[in-house]
């Protein structure tokens, strides 16, 4: 994987935006297709494997990224990274309860989109390198080699930042990890102010685990990050 | 002051100047005044006609009788003046009434009297009958005049009906000036409520249908309030595309750049493009906020205060690493941090005022955020140990892009107090700043704790 360029998928109504930016990553070593309609970008996305990663704007006349966003995953779970409006917090927590990986406000620096790009991919392969490991607490597994969870035999569906943020808190349970460190661990990049990808991700997994029966494993300290307990413990 | 409120609601309520008094007034008096002038003449006519009528009647009948008397007794036997005289006294000892009056015959001779002497002559009138031999007689007798005393008895049944005509006049008068002014009273309602919600339920059709010029006026104020809405949109949506189209050339001159940054990477002008890139979109957000803030009504929430504040402060140790922040939330149970609001904005207020607050403070010198909370109010105090703000800048401070003499080279855009205080006024609520001598700056915001509703109806 070292040797070969990243494809990225770039999905964003403006064409000449496109142009530049796919200049500008191709530039920083990456493979970029470009793409400016939602309906195509899901089209594309459902039946071709090779991207791997989807650079996708929220604001598109006609399908817009959320609509894209929920059509893509509802099938598939390639790492996605958004472009919000800055300010635009309803849509960003949208974006990442409807499984989008991370965000970035637009207008943004090319240079951060190259690292939150590389970031997605580290984090996506560091863990598929190793080989198979099964950690198991509360009858939750995750299968490490192949980024799958299930619950006693279920599986549940987990996207790729969610998957890291329950491996990183299992793997290190009765511990309370900042959200500093989870941001860094989880989605390589470091913490910002009004930043809630973290909160938001860490609310999915409750309620994915909570449709499976698994409630009150993950508990919120607050003013400094999560904690997977050791044994359940009764809600207050 | 709501106690005064009240008590000037009710004055004004009550002040002779409002329509419905006066209408009702007008009215009132106008009907009770015609009524009165059409009743006294109808009935000074009827009875005066009627007393006439009766007395002509009773003047013929008693005549009538003395003549047929005269011709069959007086003139048979040729005693007249002692025959009527005991005519007379028999009337008078049965009861009978007696009309004063002379008689004449034909040939002018008298011939009754009965107490006409007194009545002067032209007060005296004459009268025809015929007695059974179809001679003609004169009578003469006083001009009828309906007594005093049957006035006075007329009065006083008058006033009975009077009472009665005056308390219908008083409810139709009412009913009238009420029908009048209620429609009015509430478009106006309805147009202060509209000015600080836009989005109540507009008029009911009733009233638009009503065909007069009230309903013209409901119309007219529909049509406004439709006009108003059209503008409002109008306005948002401008500022939609228009910072929409202004991101979409920022993006690409950002991505240009970059994309010059990456063959020339010692280019230090490109540094400048990004940073002014971001800085005009910085621009374009607060611009923004600001117009949100303004055109929307967004739902009110119940919203834990020292939480949000929390939230905000740990944005803040991302933002000013080293400004320790102090958080004292108010005393009591969970239950006195909730208060009604739209989350959003007061996020913004607060985070705009605190963000200030950590800005303009030195290093190493905390900022400390005390939230009150009493049964009505919400009193959040964020205090910094800043330079403090002259006294005479204070209230500019609250002015669209005003900074402060003595920043003018920090970044900012001097939009971010007026941003909170619009969300704060929106709430009902108020902003006050105070820089003691010693320095610092200590912003009090108060929100009621009720939501904007029920602030307005206290």
């Amino acid at each position: 994987m070292e040797n070969e360029k990243i494809n990225v998928l770039l999905v964003d109504d403006d064409v000449d935006l496109c142009a530049l930016l796919s200049e500008f990553l191709e530039g920083d070593g990456f493979s970029v297709h470009a793409i400016h309609s939602g309906e195509e970008a899901v089209n594309t996305l459902l039946s071709s494997n090779q991207y791997d990663t989807v650079v996708l704007d929220i604001m598109m006349p006609g399908m817009s990224g959320l609509d894209v966003l929920r059509a893509v995953r509802a099938e598939k779970q390639t790492p996605i990274l958004m472009l919000t409006g800055r300010g635009d917090d309803i849509d960003r927590i949208v974006g990442l309860e409807m499984g989008a990986d991370d965000y970035l406000p637009k207008p943004c620096n090319p240079r951060e989109l190259g690292a939150r790009i590389r970031a997605i991919i580290r984090r996506t392969q560091q863990l598929k390198a190793p080989a198979t490991v099964i950690t198991e607490l509360h009858g939750i597994s995750l299968d490490i080699g192949a980024r799958t969870a299930s619950v006693k035999g279920r599986p549940i569906t987990l996207t790729g930042a969610e998957f890291n943020a329950l491996c990183l808190l299992m793997e290190r349970a009765g511990q309370t990890i900042s959200k500093q460190e989870m941001t860094q661990e989880v989605l390589s990049r470091p913490l910002e102010a009004y930043d809630r990808a973290m909160d938001v991700h860490i609310s999915r997994i409750r309620q994915k685990l909570s449709a499976v029966g698994v409630n009150n494993v993950i508990k919120s300290i607050r003013k400094v990050g999560y904690q997977m307990l050791t044994s359940p413990q009764s809600q207050k | 002051m709501a106690a005064g409120t009240t008590w000037k609601n009710i004055k004004k309520g009550l002040g002779f100047k409002r329509l419905f008094w006066r209408i009702f007034l007008t009215f009132w008096i106008a009907s009770l005044a015609v009524m009165a002038t059409t009743g006294y003449v109808l009935i000074n006519e009827y009875t005066s006609t009627e007393y006439n009528q009766r007395f002509f009647n009773d003047v013929t009948a008693q005549a009538e009788r003395i003549v047929w008397r005269y011709e069959h007794e007086v003139l048979v036997d040729g005693k007249a003046k002692r025959k009527i005289k005991e005519w007379i006294r028999q009337r008078e000892n049965r009861g009978g009434q007696l009309i004063p009056m002379l008689v004449y015959n034909a040939k002018g001779e008298s011939i009754y009297h009965y107490r006409m002497n007194k009545v002067p002559f032209e007060q005296r009138i004459e009268q025809h009958v015929y007695g059974p031999s179809n001679t003609r007689y004169t009578v003469l007798v006083r001009q009828p005049q309906a007594p005093r005393m049957y006035k006075q008895v007329l009065y006083r049944f008058q006033s009975i009906q009077f009472v009665l005509i005056f308390v219908a006049c008083a409810l139709v008068s009412a009913l009238l000036s009420w029908t009048i002014v209620k429609p009015i009273t509430y478009l106006g309602a309805f147009s202060r409520r509209y000015a600080n919600d836009q989005t109540i339920a507009p008029l009911p059709a009733p009233l638009l249908a009503r065909g007069d010029e009230l309903g013209d006026l409901a119309t007219d104020i529909n049509f406004m309030v439709g006009k108003t809405h059209e503008a409002a949109s109008a306005q948002q949506r401008l500022l939609h595309d228009v910072s929409h189209e202004l991101r979409a050339p920022l993006a690409r001159l950002q991505a240009s750049a970059a994309l010059i940054e990456q063959n020339q990477p010692d280019n230090r002008h490109v540094k400048q493009i990004h940073n002014d890139c971001h800085r005009i979109d910085q621009l374009i957000q607060q611009i923004l906020n600001f117009s949100t803030l303004e055109n929307t009504q967004p739902e009110e929430q119940v919203c834990d205060i020292a939480a949000l504040c929390e939230r905000i402060l740990d944005d803040m140790a991302i933002n000013y690493p080293g400004i320790p922040t102090v958080l004292t939330p108010p005393k009591g149970t969970q239950k006195q941090r909730l208060i009604r609001c739209y989350p959003e904005a007061i996020h913004q207020a607060l985070d705009n005022i605190i963000g200030n607050a950590c800005k303009y403070s030195d290093k190493g010198q905390p900022v400390s955020v005390a939230i009150e909370s009493t049964s009505a109010a919400m009193l959040i105090k964020v205090t910094d140990k800043g330079p403090g703000v002259d006294e005479k800048e204070i209230e500019k401070l609250m002015q669209p892009f005003y900074r402060a003499g003595n920043q003018m080279h920090t970044e900012g855009f001097g939009l971010g107090l007026s941003i909170a205080l619009k969300a704060i006024k929106k709430h009902g609520g108020s902003l006050t700043m105070q820089s003691p001598s010693e320095g610092g700056l200590c912003v009090e915001v108060s929100l009621p704790r009720h939501g904007k509703k029920t602030a307005k109806s206290r």
